[in-house]
C-alpha cells in the first residue's frame, strides 16, 4: 500500500463514517434517557428510507424532500416502537423491553422483505456525478453530500439538546429522572419525543445509506444495528460526542480494511476492534465525568 | 393548607404508609421526624405524586390533589426539594435553575431570568458558581442549589427532605437559616428531618412518624427533646416491643429510607 491509497481510504470512510455517527447517537440518546437498549433502532431507520421510495414510486420527487420523507417515516415508526416495546411494558425488567426491541426489529425486517418480495431497492443517488480530484486524490461528491447532512443533523440535534426547553427536559430525564419529575418534567412525554428525534436522525441515516450505496435491501439492517452498538460502545454509552467520533473512527478503520483486505474480511476487524474496546476500554474513549458529594 | 387523610402507601407487598393522617398549616414551619424506614420520604413522594397511594385523600387548599401526576401537584404550588438533593449533575448551575422553572419555559421567559436573579441574591454563592456543573459542587453547594431549584416553581408550600444529611454543623445552621427566612418571606415549608434538634428550634408544629402511621402530633415543648430524639432515631413507638439492641440495625433494605 502507499500513502495515498491509505489517505484515500480512510477519507472516504470518515465522510460514510458520519452515518454510523448518526445511527450511533440515536442508540446512544435513548439509552441514555431511558438506560434501554432499543435494538429495532436500525430496522427503523432502515424502514424509513422503504417508506420514502415507496412515496417517490407513486409521485416523482426531488431527492432531498425523499430524504425527509425517511426521516419523518422513521419518527413515526421509533413512536410506534415507543407505544408498543416501552410504553407499555415494564421499564424494571431490563430484560422484557430488550426482548420486545429483538422482536421488533425481527417484525419490521419481515414486513420489508414481505413489501419488496426481498429484492432490492434503487434508492436515488445525489451528487453522484461529482468528483473532487486533486491529482490521484478524490472526493465523491455523494459522500461529500452525506457528510454535510450529517453535520447539519448533529448541529440541529445540539441546538435542540442545549438551546430549547424540550433539550432542558431530555437532559434532566437523563441524568436525574425524579427530579425532572419534580421539577414538572414528564417522563412518559420526554422519552416518547426523544424516539422521535431519534428516529428522524435514523431515518436520514437510513436514506444516506441507500443513497450511498445505491440499493436498499434488508441485508443492510443487522450491519447498521451492530455497528451502531458498536459505536456506542467506543463512544461511551450515552455520550454523544463519543458517538460521534467514534461513528467516524469506525467508518475509517473498516473502510482502510475494506482497501486492504478486501470486503469478505472488513467486519471482522470491525468486531475485533469491538472486543479491544470492551476490554481495554469498556468506557469508551472518553469516561463520562463522576458526580462528587 | 395541605390536608393528608389515612393515606396508604407501599411497595410491593410491603406496607410503607398505613393510614397518616397530618396536617399542614398555611404559613409555618411543619415537621415530621421519624426514624429511618418509618416512611417519610414515601409521604413526601407520595404527595409530590411520584408514588401512588394505595388509600387515603391528599388535599391541597381545599382542592382533592390525590393521584395527581407529578407537574400537576408542582402547578398547583407544591414543591419538594427531595432527599440527597438530587441535582442535574451535567447541568450548570444556571441551566439547573432553569429546569426548576420548566413548567413556565417558553411562555414566560423574561419572569424566569428575574426569578433566577431574585433567587442569586438569596443564594450568593450560588451567582458565583452560575457555569460550574452541579456534580461538582459541594454538598451544601448542592443542598442550596436543590433549594433553588424548587423556588423556582414559585411553590407556595416548600417540602424538604432531609435537607441536612449529611452536612457539616456548619451548613446545617445555614441551610436552617435559609428555611427560617423562606418562611419568614411567606413561603409554607413542610420540613422532613433526622436531625430533631434543629427541627424542633424552628417547627411551629410536629409530628412522629413510626412504621407507617403519625404516633404525636404537637408543638415543640409538648414532648421533652429526649423523647422526640429517642423516637425519632430509635423510633420507640407504642407498636414495636423488639429489644433495644435490635433497632439499631443498618436499615439499608430494598425501602428508600425516610
Amino acid at each position: 500500500m502507499d500513502w495515498l491509497d491509505f489517505f484515500q481510504s480512510i477519507t472516504d470512510g470518515l465522510l460514510f463514517g458520519s452515518i454510523y455517527a448518526l445511527i450511533g447517537i440515536g442508540f446512544t440518546l435513548i439509552f441514555g434517557v431511558m438506560h434501554k437498549i432499543n435494538l429495532a433502532y436500525g430496522a427503523a431507520s432502515i424502514a424509513g428510507a422503504y417508506v420514502s421510495i415507496a412515496v417517490a414510486a407513486y409521485v416523482p420527487l426531488p431527492a432531498l424532500v425523499t430524504f425527509l420523507i425517511a426521516a419523518i417515516a422513521s419518527g413515526g415508526i421509533a413512536f410506534l416502537i415507543y407505544l408498543a416495546n416501552f410504553r407499555f411494558i415494564p421499564l424494571a425488567s431490563p430484560l422484557a423491553t430488550l426482548m420486545a426491541t429483538v422482536g421488533m426489529l425481527i417484525l419490521i425486517d419481515e414486513i420489508v422483505v414481505h413489501a419488496t418480495d426481498g429484492m432490492p431497492q434503487p434508492y436515488p443517488a445525489l451528487f453522484a456525478d461529482i468528483y473532487i480530484e486533486w491529482g490521484d486524490f478524490g472526493l465523491r461528491g455523494d459522500l461529500i453530500f452525506i457528510f454535510v447532512l450529517s453535520l447539519i443533523a448533529m448541529v440541529v440535534l445540539m441546538f435542540m439538546l442545549y438551546r430549547t426547553r424540550l433539550g432542558i427536559a431530555t437532559r434532566a430525564v437523563a441524568q436525574q429522572p425524579v427530579a425532572a419529575q419534580l421539577a414538572g418534567i414528564s417522563l412518559d412525554r420526554t422519552n416518547a419525543l426523544t424516539f422521535v428525534i431519534t428516529g428522524l436522525l435514523g431515518g436520514l441515516a437510513g436514506a444516506m445509506i441507500g443513497a450511498s450505496v445505491g440499493v436498499l435491501s434488508p441485508l443492510l439492517v443487522v450491519p447498521i444495528t451492530v455497528k451502531g452498538l458498536i459505536v456506542c460502545v467506543i463512544g461511551g454509552l450515552g455520550s454523544i460526542p463519543g458517538a460521534i467520533i467514534a461513528g467516524l473512527a469506525v467508518g475509517a478503520f473498516e473502510n482502510f480494511f475494506l482497501a486492504f483486505r478486501g470486503v469478505t474480511e472488513r467486519d471482522m476487524y470491525v468486531m475485533l476492534l469491538l472486543f479491544v474496546f470492551l476490554v481495554f476500554r469498556p468506557g469508551g474513549i472518553f469516561s463520562r465525568s463522576v458526580a462528587r458529594d | 393548607m395541605l390536608e393528608i387523610d389515612g393515606i396508604a402507601a407501599a411497595y410491593g407487598n410491603i406496607e410503607a404508609l398505613r393510614g397518616v393522617d397530618l396536617l399542614v398549616e398555611e404559613g409555618g414551619i411543619t415537621c415530621l421526624l421519624g426514624p429511618n424506614g418509618a416512611g417519610k420520604t414515601t409521604l413526601m413522594m407520595t404527595i409530590a405524586g411520584i408514588l401512588k397511594p394505595r388509600r387515603g385523600t391528599i388535599s391541597f387548599l381545599d382542592r382533592n390533589i390525590t393521584g395527581m401526576t407529578p407537574s400537576g401537584v408542582v402547578r398547583r404550588g407544591i414543591a419538594l426539594v427531595p432527599e440527597n438533593r438530587l441535582v442535574f449533575p451535567d447541568m450548570n448551575v444556571h441551566e439547573n435553575l432553569v429546569a426548576g422553572a420548566y413548567l413556565r419555559l417558553g411562555k414566560r421567559k423574561s419572569q424566569v431570568q428575574q426569578d433566577i436573579d431574585h433567587v442569586f441574591e438569596r443564594f450568593p454563592r450560588l451567582q458565583e458558581r452560575s457555569k460550574q456543573m452541579a456534580g461538582t459542587l459541594s454538598g451544601g453547594e448542592q443542598q442550596m442549589l436543590a433549594v433553588a431549584r424548587a423556588l423556582m416553581a414559585r411553590p407556595k408550600l416548600l417540602m424538604m427532605d432531609e435537607p441536612s444529611l449529611g452536612l457539616a454543623p456548619l451548613v446545617v445552621e445555614e441551610i436552617f437559616r435559609i428555611i427560617s427566612d423562606l418562611n419568614a418571606d411567606g413561603t409554607t415549608i413542610f420540613l422532613v428531618e433526622q436531625n430533631a434538634h434543629m427541627a424542633l428550634q424552628v417547627a411551629d408544629h410536629f409530628f412522629l412518624l413510626e412504621q407507617g402511621q403519625v404516633t404525636f402530633s404537637g408543638k415543640p415543648g409538648q414532648l421533652s427533646e429526649h423523647e422526640v430524639i429517642q423516637r425519632a432515631y430509635l423510633g420507640k413507638g407504642p407498636q414495636r416491643n423488639q429489644p433495644a439492641a435490635d433497632q439499631g440495625r443498618p436499615d439499608r433494605t430494598t425501602l428508600p429510607s425516610g
